[in-house]
Parts: structure tokens; C-alpha cells; sequence
């Protein structure tokens, strides 16, 4: 096993990005520290200048960790598996208990190298004054241990199942995401309530770091809406942090044998070869059928741009209208729920969520289809492929670009009905919503460029997707970290700067959404997203042109 | 150096450096319509670069390189259309089926729709590959996307094939297969351009070969001019019917070559076989065989070792260490 953990953390700890991750959160809480130390000679006897620091500290930390830490399990399992390694591990002596513990070890050991980054700051939290050692700054640390130890069991679970490193990366940190935030959103529905459904909700959110971490630092609940709970402190989510372990480790050593390599190669049936039952049940299902024998690219089509849509598995025109349909039917529930008095929220809120969900799809789907434009194809071999065919570069760019922009593009058509609704129930908010419409697709444009533009620079496919996710999420979240302390200990022109440069703050104000609508973002915000668009796909442009470029 | 009637391929002095590395050195070579030449040189040879600079994805820093009359580096978009280029590596795209995957590459050379269905349709059926059109890409076997590799160059119907290392990794059926497949292509009137590391293969299909070595050329013509070159100094064998007289024999040979050259010779006592290489003529073979009779040596077998292109790249690349 100890051959396993050497050879994991050192693989590590020799790659750039684990480097660049190590330098970043040093720099990062080394600049907090320095920001909010006290330079007047008064002392803060009541310690809230402290517990202010310490807020925007203990938010970064978890923040940081849910970016930084998955990308590394996420990659673990599946490219040694494509290298062929792992088959020769498994034909070792050591058992695959050992190998497994081994990688456990070894990215938990690089996440404490990154914890530890954040000592100083935590120190400097403590030195000045109200803030507990124990209370405060262990169960802190208590808490991003464990976030951290689920963080790299999902990497390695999903690594263990997945096809491919990128596609690893994606289901990843989906997972992630789903365990910290959305398992929030039920309990968020169900305030108030009793009954089994309220009971559940709040057990589920239980799963969830951000309670006990806005516990920690002093903050109400999410949404809590004046509600108050009582204290819980970190046992209750201790206790859902080890059962998830516990079965996603049980659920990863299922997987981590010779079977995995026991896998048929599809004989490439299709449709229309079978017989007409299938046919029908097919064309029934999928509408639009992966599986069906597909005409030529017509001369009006970019080839470039349908083949990105045919090599993709996810974001395929089966899964885009089943992702179009969900949407549709969220959209036209919440906005139904507001209007037959169901629930109390006017609006705007409903539309602030409406917003949000759509921001949350396009910054979770648009790098993953985005970032690899590039690095997928000089990863497969595809490139060198391309540079000898007389197809023009513009046509290259276009076609990628191309084909995320249509996919996003029909995500945020998806919701439409909704708005709509809105706009048939509160004639006056038209205006808001077309606002909020430039507003979504000027975050398309934005995560499109940014994503096309980061990933293009790498030459493997996982490295672009887990630098893109960690930029685009720097963006969209670090903005939203800066909001948490709006008026203390940031004041309004900084959150306001810092939420110019994510659209999605934008969309919340405009459409009003409690705790944005105060902020003055248009049109700013959206000169910044289309300077930052058009310089990101300048980048994206040069790219493409110096690697079809003769050397 | 070979007679070409009518050069498809051509260059001159093509030289390309990067940085203090000199990767090819002064590379001239032609090779005409229905001709295979076989690139051959040990790795790092430089045989790539040529490959890149010949399909215009990189610029020689001097000479030139001419297809069908088109500059390699002014016309590299007339040259992409001229030139079917397979490189060692497939380059598959996952989730594709081989239809698709050919049509692909057939919209990116612009044909059209009706025109590449057929063109699909003639290629599948020129690499024998029709019954895997609705296959997975990525699910084929390594010889299987070998075949599907040649017929993506065929698309465009390109004047010259480039093709590396197309046999590598094939079971013996796909080889025999790959080389009829080659040798079909050249009869349609195609100038193929081969490298490989399986030299009694490309003996086989190749009219020109090229060795290189450290980016220089060392030898270029047809099989027969390399072996000639190369017959200029033979290799013999003295098999001896009584095993302890090596020694003797060795020394006769020895003796009769150092009137006429610098001796090479080897004695393998426990096989009783002494070998030795000359660079006279058969005459003066046959007075070193009568000379070992004269010497009271039973000779069992006195021959002439065979080479083949094998033998040529060895003794080239030995000759250039």
C-alpha cells in the first residue's frame, strides 16, 4: 500500500496544476490576512471584525476545497486504467483494498498539503481574538476534512465507472455539486413543514457542509427566510459525511477488480436494421434516435460542427431534448406553484430561482463541452487528421463554437414557457425579463468564450476540463463568496465590483431577487462580459490558427 | 539512383532544423506515378519530418518539396488535396460509426453529399471493409482501423498516399492483406509513400527505397540498385567437414585476402564454419576455394551468403554509426 500512496502523492505533487493549486491557496489566504489585519491601534474587544474574517475564511476554505480537490481522484482510476497500469496492479500481489486505500491516502495527503496552506490564516483568525480554538476553528476543520475525504471517495467511485478521464472529471464534480448544494433544495421547499417529505428534506440536508459551515461561522441557514433552528454543531453532518463514505467505498472496491475490464465491444447495431417493434419503441423513446443510420452533412451544415454533436456522449440530441423537457417542466411548475398560492414567494423569487437554475446548467455543462473542443482532438489524434483535410480554419472555429452555442442555446429556450407565464401573470415585468434573457445569453457567450478559450491551451482533455470548471467556478462563485459578506466586512462598492464580473449577479438584480436587487450592475456588467468575451475568443481564434499553422 | 518517368513526388536538398538539431539533412528524392517507396530508417531518423514537410503541416528551413507540380509550403491547400496521409496514429473520434466517420472527413474535403455517399461506398469496397460501416470507431480492432485508415486517405481520390507504418501491429493475415491493398493501389496509378519497420514486407511491395539515417539520406534507388551496391562486398561461408581444421582454414583465407584488401574474417569453431567478406570478383572466389583444397581442407559447403533489404539497412546504418 505504501508503494501505492509514495507513487500517487508524488504523481501529484509533480504536476503543474497541483503546483499552481498549492501557490494559488497560499497566495489567496496569505492576501486575506493582510487585507483585513487591523491597522488602527484600537482594540476590537467584541471580536466581530475577527468573526468577519473568519467568515469570508471558512467560505473560501470550503469553496476552495470543493474546486481543488476532485479533479485529482476524478482522474485516478480511469487513466491508469486507459495507460494499462491498473491491469498490472491488479496482477500484482497487492490486493485491490490496498491499491484503493493507497490512492485514498494519497490525494487525501495532497488535499491536507492544500489545507494547510490555510493555517497562517486560520492563526491570524485566532490571534485576533473572538474566535474559538476549538468551537470555531477546529470544527472547521473538522468539517472541510471530512468534505474533503467525501470529495476524493466520489472522485475515485465515479473514476472507478467512468469511460474516459474527462468524463470522470464531469460526472465529478456534478456529483460534488449535488451533494453540497442541491441536496439543500428540498429542505429549502419544505420550511415550516411537517411530515415524512419535510423530515427526509431535512435529513438530506444534513449532507450537506454549508449548514454546519454557516453555523460555524454565525450565519442563519440557507434561505432560512427568519426561521430559526436550533444549534446542531458538525456531529449531525459528521454522521451523514462517514455512511456516504462508508457506501461510496464499499460501492468503489465492488468495482476495483478484473471485472472492470470485462467489457463487450458494441457490435454497432443499428436501428434501422432491426426489427419493427424496436424501431418504434426506439423512435418512441429517443424522439430523436442516437442509434439510427444518419444521412450525409449536408452542404449547408459545418461539418466540424456536427461532428462535435455526433462524438459527444452527453449533449447529444437525445439527451438535449430530454435535458429541454426537464427544464420546461421545472420552469412551468415553479412558475404554476407561484401563481396558485401553493407557496408564498412572489415573482421575482420564483424567477431569481428560475434564474438560477439556468445559470447553474450553462456553468455545469458549457465547460465540459467547451473546454475539450481542442485538447480532445489533439488527444485523439484527430488534429493532425484535420491539418492535412483542405477545411479552413474559420470553419474549424466556427464549427466548435457552433456546436456548444446551439446547445446552450436550446437549454435557455427550454425555459421560456415559463417566463412567459410570468409575464401573462405580472404584464410589468416583461421588461425584467427581457433583460434577463440578454443577461442569460450574455452568460452563454461568456462561459462559452471563457471555457473554449482556457481549455484550448491544454493538450489533454481532463487537465482542460478541471482548469476550466476551476476558473468558470472562480468566476461564478468567488463573486457570490464576496456577496455572502456584503456590508461586513465588504462594502457595497466591492461586492458590486465583484459582482459585475459574473452575469448571473446581473440576472439576479434585474430580475430582483431578494439581496440583489439593491445592486446597480447594468450596464457594466455587461460591457465586462462582451470585452472579456470577444478577448477570450480572440485567444480561442489564435489558438486554433497557430496549431494549424506549419511548424 | 533510379530512373523516374514521370516524378509525382519530388524534392530537392529538403533540410529542416530545430534549433542546434539538424532533423533532416539535405533530403532529395522522387518517386513516380504506380511507384512505392519504401521509407526506411532506424527511429529518429528524420523520416516523419520529411512525412510532415512532403504533407505541409511543417516548413523545411531549406530545399523544397514538390507534389504533382505543387510547392509543398506555397500551395499547401492544393497539396492537402493531392495527398491521402495516414500517420501511426489512427486518430479516431469516440462515439462515431466508420460511415460517419468517413463522411466526415469527406464534408471536410468538400465533396459532395451524393458524390462522398458513393465515394464512402467505392472505398469500404477498395479496403474491403464494407461490412464494418456501422461499427464503433473505437471498437475496431487495431487491423481493422488500419483498413479504415487507408480508405479515409482514399476519399478525396489523392494523387499520393503517404502512409506510416501501415502494417505495424497486424496479425499475419492483415498484413498479407495491407500489402495486397498496397499493391492495388499503385496498380490504379497512385505514388504511395510507405515507412516501416517490417523491411521483408516493404521488400516485397517496394519498386524505390530511401534509407536515412540522422536526417541524411545513405541510399536511394530500386531493391536490385541498393542490393548491387551492396553485392560490391560479399559475404561467404566455408562450412568444414572436420570442425578442428577452422583454424587452418582462417588462416588461408586470411593469407589470400591480404594480397587484395584488409582480411574480414570470422571462425566459428563448434559449427566448423569460417565466414568472410570480399569485395573480389568470382575469379578470385574460386582460387581462394582452390587454395583451401590445396591446403588439405575437406570443404563441405563453400556459398555465398544471400542478402536482403534487411542486410542493406544494417550494413547502411552500421556504415553511418
Amino acid at each position: 500500500m505504501t508503494v501505492i500512496l509514495q507513487r500517487e502523492l508524488s504523481g501529484i505533487l509533480r504536476t503543474p496544476r497541483a503546483v499552481a493549486a498549492i501557490c494559488v491557496s497560499a497566495a489567496l489566504f496569505a492576501l486575506l490576512v493582510l487585507a483585513r489585519w487591523p491597522t488602527s491601534a484600537l482594540v476590537d474587544l467584541s471580536g466581530a471584525q475577527s468573526r468577519l474574517v473568519f467568515r469570508v475564511f471558512a467560505y473560501g476554505l470550503l469553496g476552495g476545497v470543493l474546486l481543488l480537490v476532485p479533479a485529482f481522484p476524478a482522474v485516478s482510476v480511469v487513466r491508469e486504467r486507459i495507460q494499462g497500469t491498473l491491469l498490472l496492479l491488479l496482477n500484482s500481489p497487492l490486493k485491490p483494498g490496498e491499491i484503493y486505500l493507497g490512492k485514498v491516502l494519497g490525494v487525501v495527503g495532497f488535499a491536507v498539503l492544500l489545507l494547510a496552506t490555510s493555517l497562517p490564516a486560520a492563526t491570524a483568525c485566532y490571534a485576533m481574538g473572538g474566535v474559538d480554538l476549538l468551537r470555531d476553528i477546529g470544527s472547521l476543520y473538522l468539517v472541510l476534512g471530512l468534505v474533503m475525504l467525501e470529495c476524493v471517495l466520489v472522485g475515485l467511485y465515479v473514476s472507478c465507472h467512468a469511460q474516459t478521464p474527462d468524463s470522470s472529471v464531469r460526472v465529478t464534480y456534478a456529483a460534488v455539486f449535488a451533494l453540497v448544494f442541491a441536496t439543500l433544495g428540498p429542505n429549502y421547499l419544505m420550511q415550516g413543514k411537517d411530515g415524512y417529505l419535510a423530515r427526509g428534506a431535512s435529513l438530506l440536508r444534513g449532507l450537506s457542509p454549508v449548514p454546519t459551515v454557516m453555523e460555524i461561522v454565525g450565519d442563519a441557514g440557507v434561505g432560512a427566510q427568519g426561521l430559526l433552528e436550533k444549534r446542531k454543531g458538525p456531529e449531525g453532518f459528521a454522521f451523514g459525511a462517514i455512511l456516504v463514505s462508508a457506501l461510496l467505498a464499499a460501492g468503489t472496491l465492488a468495482q476495483l477488480n478484473h471485472r472492470m475490464f470485462d467489457r463487450s465491444r458494441a457490435q454497432g447495431k443499428v436501428t434501422d436494421d432491426r426489427g419493427l417493434a424496436v424501431r418504434t419503441a426506439r423512435r418512441m423513446v429517443f424522439l430523436v434516435d442516437p442509434q439510427r443510420r444518419k444521412p450525409g452533412i449536408p452542404f449547408y451544415m459545418n461539418p466540424v460542427m456536427v461532428k462535435e454533436f455526433r462524438t459527444r456522449r452527453f449533449g447529444r440530441f437525445h439527451w438535449l431534448l430530454r435535458l429541454i423537457a426537464a427544464c420546461a417542466v421545472i420552469s412551468l411548475l415553479m412558475t404554476l406553484a407561484a401563481t396558485t398560492g401553493t407557496v408564498d414567494w412572489g415573482v421575482e423569487t420564483m424567477g431569481g430561482l428560475m434564474v438560477l437554475l439556468q445559470v447553474v446548467l450553462v456553468v455545469l455543462i458549457t465547460p465540459s463541452l467547451a473546454a475539450p473542443l481542442v485538447s480532445s482532438e489533439i488527444e485523439s489524434g484527430g488534429w493532425s487528421l484535420l491539418q492535412t483535410t483542405s477545411i479552413a480554419g474559420w470553419r474549424i472555429v466556427t464549427g466548435k463554437l457552433a456546436s456548444v452555442l446551439w446547445t446552450m442555446l436550446l437549454v435557455l429556450m427550454a425555459t421560456v414557457p415559463g417566463y412567459l407565464i410570468m409575464i401573462w401573470i405580472e404584464p410589468s415585468m416583461w421588461l425584467q425579463i427581457y433583460v434577463v434573457q440578454i443577461c442569460l445569453l450574455l452568460t452563454v457567450v461568456y462561459t462559452l468564450s471563457v471555457s473554449s478559450a482556457v481549455g484550448c491551451w491544454m493538450s489533454r482533455t481532463a487537465a482542460a476540463t478541471v482548469v476550466t470548471y476551476v476558473v468558470l467556478m472562480a468566476i461564478f462563485l468567488g463573486p457570490l463568496l464576496i456577496w455572502l459578506g456584503r456590508d461586513a466586512p465588504f462594502g457595497r462598492p466591492v461586492v458590486e465590483a465583484a459582482l459585475m464580473i459574473n452575469p448571473l449577479g446581473a440576472a439576479l438584480s434585474v430580475i430582483g431577487m431578494p439581496g440583489f436587487a439593491q445592486y446597480e450592475l447594468l450596464p457594466a456588467s455587461w460591457w465586462i462580459a462582451g470585452v472579456v468575451s470577444v478577448c477570450c475568443l480572440l485567444g480561442f481564434v489564435v489558438r486554433v490558427r497557430r496549431l494549424l499553422k506549419p511548424l | 539512383m533510379t530512373d523516374v518517368a514521370e516524378p509525382v513526388v519530388q524534392t530537392n536538398g529538403l533540410t529542416k532544423c530545430f534549433g542546434e538539431l539538424t532533423a533532416l539533412d539535405g533530403l532529395t528524392i522522387s518517386v513516380g506515378r504506380g511507384q512505392i517507396l519504401g521509407f526506411i530508417g532506424p527511429n529518429g531518423a528524420g523520416k516523419t519530418t520529411a512525412i510532415n514537410i512532403l504533407v505541409g503541416v511543417m516548413r523545411p528551413t531549406s530545399g523544397w518539396a514538390r507534389i504533382a507540380g505543387a510547392d509543398c509550403v506555397r500551395n499547401s491547400r492544393q497539396i492537402k488535396r493531392l495527398v491521402g496521409y495516414m500517420p501511426d496514429t489512427f486518430g479516431s473520434y469516440s462515439n462515431m460509426r466508420v460511415r460517419e466517420y468517413l463522411d466526415f472527413f469527406g464534408a471536410a474535403f468538400g465533396i459532395p453529399r451524393s458524390a462522398r455517399n458513393r465515394r464512402i461506398a467505392e472505398v469500404l469496397d477498395t479496403t474491403g471493409s464494407t461490412y464494418m460501416q456501422d461499427r464503433f470507431v473505437e471498437t475496431l480492432s487495431h487491423g481493422m482501423k488500419q483498413r479504415i485508415g487507408v480508405a479515409r486517405t482514399l476519399l478525396h481520390d489523392p494523387q499520393v498516399l503517404i502512409l506510416d507504418e501501415p502494417a505495424n501491429g497486424l496479425d499475419p493475415q492483415a498484413r498479407i492483406e495491407m500489402r495486397e491493398l498496397l499493391l492495388r493501389l499503385a496498380g490504379m496509378g497512385k505514388a504511395l509513400i510507405v515507412t516501416s519497420h517490417i523491411l521483408p514486407e516493404l521488400a516485397r511491395i517496394c519498386n524505390v527505397i530511401a534509407i536515412i539515417t540522422q536526417g541524411k539520406l545513405r541510399a536511394f534507388g530500386t531493391l536490385d540498385e541498393i542490393m548491387r551496391d551492396l553485392r560490391q562486398q560479399r559475404t561467404f561461408e566455408v562450412q568444414l567437414a572436420d570442425p578442428a581444421r577452422v583454424a587452418d582454414a582462417a588462416g588461408v583465407v586470411r593469407k589470400t585476402l591480404e594480397e587484395a584488401e584488409r582480411p574480414s574474417v570470422v571462425e566459428r569453431a563448434r559449427e566448423g564454419l569460417v565466414q568472410f567478406e570480399t569485395h573480389q570478383p568470382d575469379a578470385g572466389v574460386a582460387a581462394m576455394l582452390a587454395r583451401l583444397i590445396d591446403a588439405k581442407i575437406l570443404v563441405a559447403q563453400f556459398r555465398e551468403v544471400t542478402k536482403d533489404l534487411e542486410d542493406a539497412f544494417l550494413s547502411v546504418t552500421r556504415a553511418n554509426a
